[in-house]
């Protein structure tokens, strides 16, 4: 598990680790990739001086695969993070194990952290998009993707999220500090009282998933909460559409890698293109090669009304979908992931996993609505709702703990 | 999308496969376009696109110059550097 520690981190009062693509001044950056394998930025993440503010000090940097794309971090030029037996895990989580450790902010990308949390049994909060500033993130597919933070506790994780919120005029997406305050207030927290349970979504899951779910169903229903199975054929759509946004985007922000200004220059070349062609081809894994590769494709004069068009116009479809679930419903219950535990054979045998994994995290993250994981599952809320979805994790935490 | 197509698209991203990754990659678009061909099904010629999630309007800041780092600063990660300057290959001869 290869980790940064800051030795100037305070040992005592509160503290955070971030995932490997936020910015550090005094800690390398490497977003998994031997492209960045020695990158020190000259400006840190916005969230580092709201950490701070609220009394938390930076102890360190958590590997994550490249570009934080793949299912767990196992695609990381600096190796994947292996249990003892096997299976496949995310440094963000297993450092958790250390109580001395607040909280882990991560950048939910393509729901590589959601996944880890739900394996590791981590509480974990990807909040509403725009209300966490990403200013000092490495940009990979920015409509979508959110600063996020993986905790022990519930109250752990709330508490880290109350200290980063907040507007950021440096980011161009970051919502109004009255929209951003919605987080920090009562104003949104309604009690969940109904639960609708993405049915086809549950059902593609395996049984050990089911089990989690139907648990955490009992802790809801225990307390009073209905909890209602409903058609969900539309949701699995994200993951389609998703799918093409993200790799659109993630072709454009990678272009900037080409080793001139920074990062990794292959030793090989006569000219300018050989210079560029050799770095890329020398310091990206496959699967960020193949995305990029797919993002450039839905680009193409040929396929962007068909591919990229399409997918906007799915998101749309999804959102509205979304928004016509939560007029009867408070939030959706769904799994974080297909199975409770991924071995590196897994992987080996499909490296393109997380692309049909992403059909439980594609969801939220192609509206940028809150998600919560807690007891391996998936709660997605309406915009601002994630102090209740947060209250509604809590109700599983206190049967469970 | 054939060997032909592929090449194209890996000379306009910079990029290199081998037989074998090229292989993969093919196998790879032809699973994603059935799956994008589905799409198809969901109607949305009506719909318009949603490019932002949440309703957020261009910033307009106010046109300030700032140099917030020194050229020092700037080139302190760059590969080659030579009196000042990014360092690159001959491009003219």
């Amino acid at each position: 598990m290869r980790l940064y520690v800051n030795e100037s981190s305070k040992a005592d009062g509160k503290r955070v680790v971030l995932d490997d693509m936020l910015l550090t001044t005094d800690l390398p950056t490497t977003a998994g990739s031997k492209m960045l394998e020695n990158y020190v930025s000259l400006f840190e993440a916005d969230i580092i001086s709201k950490l701070r503010n609220a009394g938390y000090s930076v102890c360190g940097k958590a590997n994550i695969g490249e570009f934080a794309i793949d299912l767990l971090g196992e695609t990381s030029w600096f190796g994947a993070c292996v249990r003892e037996d096997g299976t496949l895990t995310n440094a963000s989580a297993e450092i958790l194990a250390d109580d001395s450790i607040d909280a882990v902010i991560c950048l939910d990308v393509n729901g590589a952290p959601r996944r880890a949390a739900a394996l590791a049994n981590r509480v974990f909060i990807k909040p509403t998009y725009g209300t966490v500033s990403r200013y000092g993130t490495i940009p990979v597919a920015c409509s979508g993707e959110t600063v996020s933070v993986m905790a022990a506790s519930t109250a752990k994780c709330r508490e880290a999220l109350s200290a980063i919120v907040g507007h950021d005029d440096k980011d161009g997406t970051s919502l109004s500090e009255a929209q951003c305050a919605l987080l920090k207030s009562d104003a949104e927290r309604k009690a969940v009282k109904k639960v609708a349970l993405a049915s086809s979504l549950t059902a593609s899951a395996d049984e050990e998933t089911k089990a989690k779910i139907n648990a955490f169903r009992a802790s809801l229903e225990a307390q009073g909460i209905t909890v209602t199975e409903i058609d969900d054929q539309l949701l699995g759509a994200a993951n389609t559409a998703w799918n093409v946004l993200m790799a659109a985007e993630l072709c454009n922000n990678v272009s900037r890698y080409e080793g001139v200004k920074f990062g990794y220059r292959s030793p090989n070349y006569t000219n300018i293109d050989e210079l560029y062609t050799n770095s890329r081809t020398e310091a990206f894994g496959d699967l960020l090669k193949t995305t990029i590769l797919f993002g450039s494709d839905v680009l193409s004069t040929d396929n962007y009304m068909k591919m990229y068009d399409k997918g906007l116009r799915v998101r749309r479809v999804i959102s509205e979908a979304f928004a016509g679930i939560f007029k009867e419903y408070d939030a959706v219950l769904m799994p974080a992931c297909s199975k409770c535990s991924y071995s590196e054979a897994d992987v080996k045998a499909n490296k393109y996993i997380a692309y049909e994994e992403n059909v439980y995290t594609a969801p939220a993250s192609i509206t940028g609505l809150p998600a919560v994981v807690v007891g391996g599952v998936q709660l997605v809320g309406a915009p601002f709702s994630d102090n209740s979805l947060l209250d509604a994790a809590e109700i599983y935490e206190k049967e469970h703990k | 999308m054939d060997r032909e197509a592929l090449r194209r698209l890996e000379k306009l991203n910079q990029l290199q496969l081998n037989d074998e990754q090229k292989e993969d990659v093919l196998a790879f678009f032809a699973d994603q376009y059935d799956r994008i061909d589905k799409l198809s099904a969901i109607d949305t010629e009506q719909v318009e696109r949603m490019v932002h999630v949440m309703p957020i309007f261009t910033v307009v800041r106010d046109d300030v110059a700032v140099q917030p780092f020194t050229r020092d600063q700037l080139q302190k990660d760059a590969p080659e550097t030579m009196d000042g300057y990014w360092q690159v290959p001959r491009l003219v001869e």
